[in-house]
């Protein structure tokens, strides 16, 4: 392989890795805007979210890489894979919002962070107990085909990855900007009082908040899960932190921040991985998030997070 | 009968003052501990005692800066490594130099010894662990400054971030940096301690009891610092970092020495840890380990020593006995039931899930935790309730002496220029308050009032212009150097410390005026405990100024207090740094007429000692009472300046108060509808 | 519309606290149909805990406000918003980094989308030109004046029938200030009753019908504008001499 092929490569690999942090980026900015909680939780959400996937995936008849489908029942089962996932993750995240951390709304401090951090132990000890650690065979059923360009692989799954993070990211940019709730969640992320005042009921926009920061994490395990070929209990950290960086990279609280760190993050691993190898890409993007917070903790795109005093 | 009996038992016990009834406990759980051993001899068992000390201390560690400081440390088990990797260093065979003979002098100290393994002559570094358990606490006191500087000026969730980053960074470099830590596997060999020649070897026994003497001695740190100034700074620092600064408490100094000394709590648990264990292996610092500390620290109670120990044992006994003994148990029902699944359950599996639940139990419903860190206080008697009017100035002022004044100017404020982004709060605003005075600043809302005294206290960097304070240039000094100088402050919108009670708030006015670092302080040194005494003292007369509203309230936090005795201690706080000027921001806001005057009375009884005073107040009645020049603000620019009764009479400034009528001739014609 | 009862606004008997601290005492208004009311005092008086009580932002411990005859001290700000009560806020308060329209949607948020939308958008635009040129405009770069137009807008929007304002005039312009107080009292014309909170008793008192002037909680004066322009005890109360008789 020539440099410039080793260039490609790592580009696909960069754009795919970005896609999932976008996503799961995205979720955690969401819950951040307009509660400036750290949601600990969420990269939690993510990982049951992949086992949800499986799951349905192997109630679906896909049994590991073996079944492959096209076309209209791929398309099928991978909807319906979406739709279970996706809703049941914002189920979960919006059940911890609604009993666990509304009541601890007016509480100052670190109260509903550490309650994030619980959850998150909950999650990942309840999946542990029942599904157990060993890496399970995600059942992918996309055809294995593949692209070479140049002495680059570029497989379909990689293009689905894209196309449905695109979709996804879309989908919730038109929903922030043009319909009702998402611009009362945009108000209410940049004062909350005012927003009351016009007539907005601040409880249900923080719940769609959750909401959605579930459905896009458990649209994001799916999507590991068929990029991988694997799930397994503890995915969500690495990724967790992955996508913590970017949304501070981005700025935090901000949407389009937080996916353009999603990409810049995941391009930051690849090539990272390629030059300093594996074992220290962690220490490069932990070290890239303290130099942000200390330096710029306004992010590339962001304000400056308001002082809770 | 029973009940009989048990009152027969008690009645000596309940005879006694509590502080003889809290030494007896102490003696009582002394005595356990450390006949535990002879009457439980099972190895196994005291080892893992053992090990719970190390968690008990860790937690202690813990405790000083998530506790004490409030700063979320989730990285903590960085320290607890650092310890642990630097004793294995200087003890296990996996660092061995080349032998050169500058190495002599240290293998006669003991600390080297020169080896052989066929080839050249290398180094085999000898540390003793009675040595390395006080340069690991200097070691880590160092890392955990390193780790606290970036966070400084984070918030609260960032900093939990951040330092779980380092936490996360310092296994991956144990991993990776393999000739120095033997990566994954871990250092092995790693040398037990040696006490007079007696070789500690594997037995549990002296391990344990090295456990109990350095948890009881980080126990009695712990408390002689809470008790002590630097405990009161960095409970203040972690109420309300503003007002903490502007009572002189030095927050870049003080949040790394919380750093720092949490740090070393968990370096010198390091050495014991793996001292005994002989092993050092980059898993035993993951992130696992720091939030089970967290979990102990929440569960015993934040800022509580004794809760977080509570926690941090009862947490392992959960874990190695009682988790393990419930198995034991489901299995022998499984086997009664025939049931499967209750033969094979492992419910030390369910360790982490528990730990989950109780974090978030706690935080739903008892965020204070097991044993409190603030006590609940007795009622109060009828006549501590109700405390009338009191007239005619302050109580008690013969214990305060008078104020020194000359003829100067105490502060001259010449040309400040403030502005927030496009807005001009403060428009070259000149001042002069004069020695022994008193000043009044005087305005409508958004005039810039609360803007001046910011600047004044640091908090807000002026534009241009200069403040002298005696001649000192206060412009560009942090806000605890300003009151180092002598100018205190209050708050228009009151900034005490709610968990702490009157007294504790009134005493961190005197932070500044104390020197006690944290040896001093959990040494009790001569020194340190005449100027706790004098402070004491002295805060005390503060207090008893305000008659029977605070003394019989010295021991309440202050968070349970009325609106009006709220104000007094933040006034009795600013008294107590002995300033030499007092800048008091609305004090009466909020109080009544009766109040207001009192109040106001008692202010001017200050003003006959000489005390210099500037105050922002709008009650003009209370102005003219205490106000020997009145200064006039509107919109950041000073209209008007003199006497109270010229001020009252002066025409811009009512209509600066009243509005300007734009269209004053349509006033006339418009009629009410 | 037939009003259904003698006020669209009652204070009864208000008691509202803040911890221990007493900051409204026993306190009574009135803002009849198509008035426009104006409380007065100087710093720290309650004018503001006043607007949280109506907006519904504090509650108090006793008493009952009463709108359109109907008790509404335990509503949920949205339901009071509903109703018919909109803020225009101290220091504007408009979404900064939403654009002009998408602040003025906002206002609408109680409102059906559609037909009566476009309606009450063009109303707004024709009272204030300025506002249309500017609607692309992010909020945030806005000066004070035209944002204040903007946040009265935005507070039509809601179609009120009762608009509160808090210290509209402050920080602005006197130029800004005059444009403001023709345009408050134009929409009250249109039959929208304002209760105007403001420091600047000159101008406020030109426009209003009649005022109340508060004094760390407790109304000192009321009456109708003209009364209270001939009254001199006004420049007392708003430098805090008054001395009223008070339960100690």
């Amino acid at each position: 392989m020539t440099s410039g092929d080793v260039l490609l490569q790592q580009l696909i690999n960069g754009l795919s890795l970005g896609s999932m942090y976008s996503l799961l980026a995205l979720g955690f900015t969401l819950v951040y805007g307009i509660m400036e909680l750290i949601n600990f939780s969420h990269f939690n959400v993510f990982m049951v979210g992949s086992m949800i996937a499986m799951l349905t995936l192997q109630a679906l008849g896909v049994v590991g890489q073996e079944t492959v489908m096209t076309g209209l029942p791929l398309a099928g089962v991978l909807l319906v894979t979406f739709a279970v996932t996706m809703l049941a993750c914002g189920g979960i995240a919006l059940s911890i919002e609604r009993f666990l951390l509304r009541p601890l709304r007016a509480v100052k401090g670190p109260a509903a962070m550490i309650t994030t951090i619980g959850v998150s132990y909950v999650l990942f000890n309840v999946v542990l107990l029942t599904l157990g650690t060993d890496a399970k065979n995600f059942p992918n059923p996309l055809p294995p085909i593949i692209f070479n360009i140049g002495g680059a692989v570029l497989r379909l799954r990689e293009i689905m990855i894209w196309v449905t993070a695109l979709v996804l990211m879309g989908g919730l940019t038109y929903f922030v900007q043009y319909t009702k709730i998402g611009r009362a969640m945009r108000a209410t992320a940049q004062d909350p009082d005012a927003a009351r005042m016009m007539g907005v009921e601040v409880d249900r926009v923080v719940m769609m908040a959750f909401f959605l920061s579930g459905a896009l994490a458990g649209a994001c395990g799916l999507i590991f899960g068929l990029y991988y070929n694997l799930a397994k209990v503890d995915i969500g950290f690495a990724a967790g932190l992955r996508a913590f960086t970017a949304a501070v990279l981005g700025g935090i609280g901000n949407v389009p921040g937080a996916m353009l760190g999603g990409i810049l993050i995941g391009l930051i691993e690849a090539f990272s991985g390629q030059v300093v190898g594996t074992a220290w890409t962690d220490v490069v993007i932990f070290s890239l998030l303290v130099l942000v917070l200390v330096f710029k903790p306004a992010g590339l795109l962001g304000r400056l997070a308001p002082n809770k005093s | 009968m029973v009940s009989s009996a048990v009152a027969f038992v008690s009645r000596p016990f309940q005879a006694m003052s509590p502080n003889a009834r809290k030494s007896l406990g102490l003696l009582l759980l002394a005595a356990i501990m450390l006949a535990f051993p002879l009457i439980h001899d099972d190895d196994a068992d005291i080892d893992t005692a053992a090990n719970a000390l190390s968690y008990a201390t860790l937690a202690l560690g813990l405790n000083i800066v998530v506790g004490f400081a409030g700063l979320l440390d989730l990285g903590y088990a960085a320290f607890f490594a650092i310890g642990a990797y630097y004793y294995g260093i200087f003890t296990s065979f996996q660092v061995m130099p080349l032998w050169h003979d500058y190495w002599a002098p240290l293998a006669s100290l003991g600390l080297v010894e020169k080896m052989n393994q066929g080839g050249p002559d290398l180094v085999h570094f000898t540390l003793s662990f009675w040595i390395a358990l006080p340069t690991a606490a200097v070691v880590s006191a160092f890392f955990g400054v390193l780790f606290g500087a970036p966070t400084l000026r984070l918030r609260g969730d960032y900093l939990a971030i951040v330092t779980l980053g380092f936490g996360e960074i310092v296994p991956i470099v144990a991993r990776n940096v393999d000739s120095v830590t033997n990566g994954a596997a871990g250092l092995n060999g790693i040398q037990a301690p040696k006490l007079f020649g007696y070789n500690f070897g594997i037995d549990a026994e002296p391990y344990y009891y090295v456990g109990v003497g350095l948890m009881a001695l980080l126990i009695f740190v712990s408390i002689r610092l809470r008790d002590s100034r630097i405990g009161r700074a960095w409970m203040a620092l972690r109420e309300d970092e503003t007002a903490a600064s502007t009572m002189g408490v030095n927050l870049v100094r003080f949040k790394l020495l919380a750093f720092a000394i949490g740090a070393a709590f968990a370096g010198m648990t390091g050495v014991y840890f793996v001292a005994k264990l002989q092993t050092a292996t980059p898993d035993m610092f993951n992130f696992n380990v720091s939030s089970m500390l967290l979990v102990m620290v929440v569960l015993g109670g934040m800022g509580s020593v004794w809760g977080v120990v509570v926690g941090a044992l009862l947490l392992q006994l959960m874990q190695t006995w009682f988790l393990p003994q419930l198995s034991e148990w489901l299995h022998a029902l499984g086997n009664v039931l025939n049931n499967d699944m209750l033969r094979g359950v492992d419910m030390v599996q369910w360790t982490q899930l528990l730990f989950g639940i109780i974090l978030i139990g706690m935080m739903l419903f008892r965020r204070e935790g097991m044993i409190p860190a603030t006590r609940k206080m007795p009622a109060l008697s009828f006549n501590a309730q109700h405390a009338e009017i009191k007239r005619g100035g302050f109580a008690n002022l013969h214990n305060i002496p008078r104020w020194d004044t000359g003829t100067g100017n105490a502060l001259e404020i010449r040309d400040v220029v403030v502005k927030f982004g496009g807005l001009t709060a403060l428009n070259a605003v000149t001042l002069t308050v004069p020695d022994g005075g008193v000043v009044a600043v005087i305005g409508p809302n958004g005039s810039g009032k609360s803007t001046l005294f910011n600047v004044i206290t640091g908090l807000v960097k002026a534009d241009s212009g200069s403040i002298k304070f005696h001649g000192v240039e206060l412009l560009g000094l942090q806000p605890h150097e300003v009151l180092e100088e002598g100018v205190a402050r209050t708050f228009q919108n009151i900034r005490l410390f709610p968990n702490l009670t009157v007294l504790e708030n009134v005493l961190i006015g005197q932070h500044a005026r104390l020197s006690s670092g944290p040896f001093a302080s959990v040494l009790h040194t001569p020194h340190n405990r005449a100027e706790e005494a004098k402070a004491l003292v002295w805060v005390t007369d503060i207090i008893s100024m305000f008659g029977n509203r605070l003394t019989p309230r010295a021991q309440q936090p202050v968070g349970g207090l009325s609106y009006a005795n709220r104000r007094r201690v933040e006034i009795a706080r600013a008294l107590a740094s002995k300033p030499r000027i007092l800048l008091l921001d609305e004090p009466t806001a909020g109080m009544n007429p009766a109040e207001t005057l009192e109040l106001a009375e008692q202010i001017k009884s200050l003003h006959a000692l000489g005390l210099t005073i500037l105050i922002i107040e709008h009650k003009l009645d209370v102005v003219t009472k205490l106000a020997d020049n009145v200064v006039v603000l509107d919109h950041g620019d000073k209209i008007a300046e003199g006497l109270p009764d010229e001020v009252r009479r002066n025409e811009e400034v009512l209509t600066a108060y009243l509005g300007r009528a734009a269209r004053a001739a349509v006033m006339e014609t418009t009629d009410a509808a | 519309m037939q009003p259904k009862s003698e006020h669209l606004l009652e204070f009864k008997g208000i008691n509202t606290y803040y911890g221990d601290m007493h900051a409204l005492k026993d306190v009574n208004y009135t803002i009849g149909h198509g008035e426009i009311v104006s409380l007065l005092g100087g710093n720290a008086c309650g004018k503001s805990t006043t607007m949280k009580t109506i907006m519904g932002v504090v509650r108090p411990r006793t008493g009952t406000v009463l709108f359109d005859g109907l008790p509404i001290e335990n509503l949920a700000t949205s339901e009071r918003v509903k109703r018919g009560i909109a803020p225009v806020l101290e220091a504007r308060r408009l979404f900064p980094r939403m654009t002009v329209y998408e602040n003025l949607e906002m206002g609408a948020y109680t409102q059906k989308r559609g037909a009566q939308f476009r309606e009450d958008l063009e109303r707004v635009y024709g009272l204030f030109p300025r506002v249309k040129e500017r609607r692309s405009q992010i909020a945030g770069t806005l000066s004070g004046g035209e944002q204040q137009m903007v946040a009265i807008g935005r507070a039509l929007m809601a179609r009120p029938r009762l608009i509160c304002m808090d210290e509209p005039s402050m920080g602005l312009s006197p130029l800004y200030v005059e444009q403001v107080f023709d345009i408050i009292q134009e929409i009250n014309r249109q039959g929208v009753s304002i209760f105007m909170v403001e420091q600047n008793a000159a101008m406020a008192l030109s426009i209003a019908h009649r005022a109340y002037v508060l004094q760390t909680g407790v109304v000192v004066l009321q009456g109708t504008a003209a009364e209270l322009r001939e009254h001199d005890d006004i420049k007392q109360a708003y430098l805090g001499e008054m001395k009223v008789e008070t339960a100690a």
